[in-house]
């Protein structure tokens, strides 16, 4: 089964490999910003893979949801002997385009509502290993989208882009424990800063931290939460999400989970923005 | 040739996979992991190189579809644990799919605690795995594999 390889080759060849690793994983820590020509390329030549896979699986999935319909819709005929089988049919397809409709329709409200110019992506990849939380899209470079682009559904902000090839983008997402966004608690205009939590398995792991808020600040469960602009990436007045846990932090900070809007495995059709069209000043819900 | 092929194959197939499972499973339930048994098996078959080699390129893929912002740490990680598990196979009779499903679990420990390691010395932030998920993910990552791997030898005995 096993061929034999010599030794001292293969040690040679992984002293190699690692060698080579440490310098591309050091190069990307050390770059700063900007996406490396590597992750470029190589999100370049390995997107289209998964955009196929993507809708395949899609395809598949409404597929798989049209048999249901099907079979749930014959089985309603034979209650009712036949005599509305058409009608259902086509009322349950009805339905499907009109939950299709209500999504795009929300999307375009949305693109509507905030005064920057955006593009609409769909969610062809979600993430895949426990450490981090991402999104795959289907646009790219080709369809303006730049590095650190915000992006946004129709019911708040999902995150922003960390990588672009040629056609698709990934999208790092408020979860992830390396995001941050600077945020503004909308009622008492207290400042902070939302992320994701330190452990991807823990209980409430898929709400968000708020953090640097002193103990004596005024936030109370159900306040919303909006971007500040602080940070330089997300345009200010966006809806993060809800507070849903205020307690005692162990220093000078109190201890505040907030409940994000954005259904982030629920994504399938978000916003990203190319450009800010004017001066996002007003804090607006987005909801 | 026709190994890189198949190696190519089944990283294909590990993309298809955890598209699936991203459209399936929450995020924090999704434990299992196509890219490390397809480094294990390659590693069980053939030997440390092409264990090594099959665990770079799985990881590599993983990194840019589904990984960080810092790309190469799960490459780097399944690079050394396919390296490890084809000089194990080597050494040892790694025959039976009890002893197979042992060194997927052990590599799926492994797998976890290097990229955690390698994210720590790197400064990328990364999410912790507490200890039930790892257990979770490693006993997941076994069975599949086990499963997978028997399936595999079974329809390459008939193809032979």
């Amino acid at each position: 089964m096993a061929l034999a390889v010599p030794a001292r080759r293969s040690r040679s060849l992984l002293a190699g490999l690692v060698l080579a690793h440490l310098v591309a994983i050091s190069h990307q820590v050390d770059g700063g910003g900007g996406v490396s020509l590597l992750q470029r390329g190589l999100l370049g030549a390995l997107s289209p893979l998964q955009r196929g896979v993507g809708a395949m699986v899609g395809g598949v999935g409404e597929a798989w949801r049209g048999w249901a319909f099907h079979r749930e819709t014959y089985e309603e005929n034979r209650r009712l002997e036949g005599r509305v089988r058409q009608l259902e049919t086509e009322l349950q397809a009805r339905s499907f385009q009109a939950q299709e409709a209500q999504r795009l329709r929300d999307l375009l409200g949305l693109r509507q509502a905030v005064p920057m110019d955006t593009v609409a992506a769909q969610v062809v990849g979600r993430d895949g290993m426990p450490w981090f939380r991402t999104l795959t899209l289907d646009r790219g470079e080709a369809d303006g989208i730049t590095l650190d682009a915000p992006v946004m559904s129709p019911t708040g902000v999902v995150g922003r882009v960390f990588a672009v090839g040629p056609h698709a983008a990934r999208v790092q997402v408020l979860l992830d424990r390396d995001g941050a966004a600077g945020v503004l608690v909308e009622r008492s205009r207290v400042p902070g800063v939302v992320s994701g939590q330190v452990s991807s398995q823990a209980a409430g792991a898929e709400d968000l931290v708020l953090k640097y808020v002193p103990e004596r600040a005024d936030v109370v469960v159900g306040d919303v939460v909006v971007t500040s602009g602080m940070e330089g990436i997300y345009p200010k007045g966006l809806v993060v999400g809800r507070v849903r846990f205020v307690g005692k932090g162990s220093g000078l900070f109190r201890d505040i989970r907030v409940e994000p809007s954005a259904r982030f495995d629920r994504l399938e059709e978000v916003l990203v923005v190319r450009q800010a069209k004017e001066p996002f000043d007003t804090p607006r819900s987005v909801e | 040739m026709s190994r890189a092929f198949w190696t190519g194959l089944a990283i294909a197939g590990a993309v298809l996979v955890e598209t699936a499972l991203g459209y399936l499973v929450p995020a924090p339930g999704r434990y299992l992991d196509p890219f490390l048994l397809v480094a294990v098996y390659c590693a069980l078959s053939g030997n440390e190189v092409h264990g090594m080699f099959a665990g770079a390129a799985a990881g590599w893929v993983q990194d840019v579809l589904f990984g960080g912002r810092v790309l190469g740490l799960s490459a780097l990680s399944k690079l050394l644990v396919g390296y490890a598990v084809g000089l194990g196979s080597g050494r040892f009779l790694i025959a039976t799919t009890a002893a197979r499903s042992l060194v997927v679990l052990l590599a799926t420990v492994a797998d976890a605690l290097l990229v955690q390691w390698l994210a720590s010395v790197f400064s990328v932030e990364a999410a912790g795995l507490s200890p039930v998920a790892l257990a979770s993910r490693a006993t997941l990552n076994a069975l599949a594999g086990g499963l997978l791997f028997a399936l595999v030898d079974r329809r390459q005995q008939r193809w032979a």
